[in-house]
């Protein structure tokens, strides 16, 4: 049934490899996997595990070692890098674990900044700027520069960069790496909500077992390869009907999620609770840390189709 | 990109660092000061050779002497010899290619009278037609003979001041306005003796033309169609004695001088070897300028190596600290690729950056050239007088510094060039650098 949807990204027998010194370190081991238009996938997995190094080839950032990446029918990684830059203004957008927000730049200035790039003339680029960061919830911050915004705002600020140019796809690697758990929780829900908005497809690296969950595919992975699959059948975005009941639900589990992240709150350990995470069917529940990954049975099917 | 916001970008990002691109600038703009001041000094120094050696003639013209100067390869004047002028050598002459005018010059002395005061002066005879091209100065009363009135009588703007009363005891002198007094002409000068029995004979000056002051051989003398000369000498001559009349008689038929002016100060040389084949000698003023001007421009050259340092010198300080902000905007630059900046523009970027360094460096060096030129000219006169005064003109030197118009345009565009040259190392360096850098974290 999936086969309706378009495949927007298509990973192939994909392989980094390392030099160091006279050992060669596989860094992404043979791995294959498609993402669909619309998706939320995560790339699960602890550090050192690969997975930003497999974002940093999805995006072109990084050369290939074999195998092939196709996005939006390209393989991004035959590209010369004029073209590579140009496929990023109009199809990628970008969240830093670290920001990366200009510190020169006011909040405003830093949205317009890809759209700098793409040539988007002034007038027009200070009001897509201006109604991304009232999207995000930035609207009084205009003017602020990242010195003078806490974390969380930066990372808005960072998101509405990523998502000005409305791209087809968004990376984000470890979003919220650098945020407590409730600014983490608010971010995520902004991603999710603006992405499913434009039907965007959104990539995202993650440790945190508890963001995976926002995402429709999580892809677990370790030592460079691919561990598991899980497909959240809820989220996925195959009939169109049922877009408002995503919306809904996603809506739900945000609360839930809420809810949560008061619980944890009164805890010395972060902890997940699991029952308000049990809506979502067939997930499996790893420590935080995620070092255990317990296989099932949805992960099978996953591959098969 | 736009080049608009390119241009902002680049402009902000120096602004960043405040600091670090003024002194950058201030290298800049030490080296553009060296080399517009050095140029200015040694545009000065030509420019004052030069009307030195305008003050003697123009540059344009040659002239054939009746005693020639015979030189020998030093330039040291030897012997002279004398030779024969007559129209045919005038029709020759005005065959060599580049000649514009040529004009026989008869010269000899003269004495005007106002009343009781009296001038000796030289009066020259040369084709009225030729006045205008020999650059003789505008007149300021009168107008210059056509081929109707060839009777001009054209008097330099200083001869006025020479007449004095030889009655009296100190010889008084007067200033003469032509334009008012009454002035007879008579050829009795120094060169012949008059015959005791005749009278002198003095010409009633009816038209009298008067030359603006221009600082060179016009200013002192008389000039006459040699028709006008021609008619009045004859009658002189019959005044003479005899044995001098014949003499007068047989000078007059070759000409002193032929007057030629060429086209362009460039071929002077060329009309000069011309005549040489001819086998007739001549000068020209270029050929005085011609050392000169080989020194000044050793000493412009020395001058400029000096700026040409000092550029160097600045040139390295823009390439280190651009090579020193693409160090610390490593990650930035990363950032601008991941998010879709065309490598084109990272080089850009930076080249304008560098670009902005050194035209800014190069505008202000002009501006502080311009205060410092000045200075020179005011201040400068103690060192500056004893090289340049060569004591041939009449007038002092005062202008050692001179900026032409086109100096500080060429002088920060560059200034400009040299931040683009010494900024294109660095950024492409800057375009080298991976996208990675922006997912590496702090």
């Amino acid at each position: 049934m999936q086969d309706e949807v378009e495949k927007i990204i298509e990973i192939k027998n994909v392989r980094k490899i390392y030099r160091m010194g006279n050992e060669k370190i596989y860094a992404v081991d043979d791995v294959s996997f498609e993402i669909l238009k619309g998706e939320f996938c995560c790339l699960l997995g602890t550090s050192g595990s690969g997975k930003s190094t497999l974002l940093n080839l999805m995006a072109g950032i990084e050369k290939l070692s074999g195998g092939e990446i196709i996005i939006k029918g390209k393989n991004i990684h035959k590209m010369n890098e004029n073209n590579l830059a140009k496929f990023r203004q109009r199809y990628l957008g970008f969240v830093f674990q670290s920001y990366n927000l200009m510190n020169s730049m006011t909040a405003l200035e830093n949205v317009e900044f890809p759209l700098i790039f793409k040539r988007v003339k002034t007038k027009r680029r200070k009001l897509l700027a201006k109604d991304m960061l009232l999207k995000v919830g930035l609207g009084s911050r205009l003017n602020h520069k990242p010195s003078e915004m806490s974390g969380g705002q930066q990372q808005r600020v960072g998101i509405a960069r990523a998502f000005v140019s409305k791209p087809e796809i968004v990376f984000a690697d470890e979003p919220t790496g650098n945020l407590d758990t409730k600014t983490a929780m608010e971010v995520m829900n902004l991603i999710k909500t603006i992405s499913k908005e434009n039907n965007q497809t959104i990539v995202m690296v993650t440790h945190d077992r508890r963001l995976a969950d926002y995402a429709d595919k999580i892809i677990h992975i370790l030592d460079g390869k691919i561990q598991s699959i899980e497909v959240i059948p809820n989220d996925t975005m195959e009939n169109d009907p049922t877009l408002e009941k995503a919306d809904k639900e996603t809506a739900a589990t945000e609360d839930n999620i809420d809810k949560m992240v008061l619980e944890e709150k009164d805890m010395s350990l972060p902890q997940i609770d699991v029952d308000s995470l049990s809506e979502i069917e067939n997930v499996s529940i790893n420590t935080i840390d995620g070092d255990k990954m317990t296989d099932i049975n949805e992960k099978e099917r996953g591959i098969e189709e | 990109m736009r080049i608009s916001d390119l241009m902002k970008m680049g402009l902000k990002n120096l602004s960043r660092r405040k600091a670090r691109t003024a002194l950058t600038i201030i290298g800049v703009v030490i080296g553009t000061l060296s080399i517009v001041i050095m140029i200015s000094i040694g545009i000065g120094m030509n420019t004052s050779f030069r009307t030195q050696v305008m003050e003697l003639g123009s540059l344009t013209t040659v002239t054939i002497q009746k005693n020639a100067a015979i030189f020998d390869k030093d330039g040291n004047y030897i012997n002279s010899k004398e030779q024969a002028m007559d129209d045919n050598l005038v029709n020759q002459v005005k065959q060599i290619e580049h000649v514009k005018v040529v004009s026989p010059v008869i010269y000899r002395s003269a004495v005007m009278y106002s009343g009781k005061y009296r001038s000796d002066f030289q009066i020259f005879a040369m084709d009225y037609n030729a006045f205008k091209e020999f650059g003789f100065p505008a007149l300021t009363y009168g107008s210059m003979p056509t081929a109707e009135n060839k009777d001009v009588f054209l008097v330099g703007s200083d001869v006025g001041m020479n007449f004095y009363n030889p009655g009296s005891r100190m010889y008084q002198q007067k200033q003469i306005d032509f334009s008012k007094d009454k002035i007879k002409l008579s050829f009795n000068g120094w060169d012949y003796q008059m015959d005791p029995k005749k009278k002198e004979k003095k010409v009633q000056l009816k038209d009298i033309a008067i030359m603006e002051k221009s600082n060179n051989e016009y200013d002192w003398n008389c000039y006459v169609d040699i028709s006008f000369f021609m008619d009045h000498y004859k009658d002189y001559i019959k005044t003479l004695k005899a044995e001098d009349r014949k003499k007068a008689e047989k000078a007059l038929r070759n000409y002193d001088q032929i007057r030629i002016n060429v086209d362009n100060i460039k071929n002077v040389e060329e009309v000069q070897d011309a005549i040489t084949d001819l086998g007739y000698a001549s000068e020209s003023l270029s050929m005085y300028l011609k050392p000169m001007e080989e020194t000044s421009k050793m000493l412009q050259l020395v001058l400029g190596g000096v700026g040409a340092v000092a550029m160097l010198v600045s040139a390295i300080s823009i390439a280190n600290t651009m090579v020193m902000s693409i160090y610390e905007r490593t990650k930035e630059i990363g950032v601008m690729k991941v998010l879709g900046c065309v490598i084109r523009d990272v080089k850009k970027l930076f080249l304008f950056e560098a670009a902005m360094i050194g035209l800014f460096g190069g505008i202000i060096g002009v501006i502080i050239s311009y205060i410092a030129s000045f200075c020179i000219n005011k201040f400068g006169a103690p060192i500056f007088s004893s090289i340049m005064n060569n004591g041939w003109g009449q007038n002092e030197v005062t202008k050692f510094s001179i900026i032409p118009i086109w100096l500080p345009l060429l002088a920060a565009g560059f200034a400009m060039a040299v931040g683009i040259l010494s900024g294109y190392y660095p950024a492409n360096r800057a375009t080298k650098i991976s996208a990675i850098e922006a997912m590496k974290s702090e």
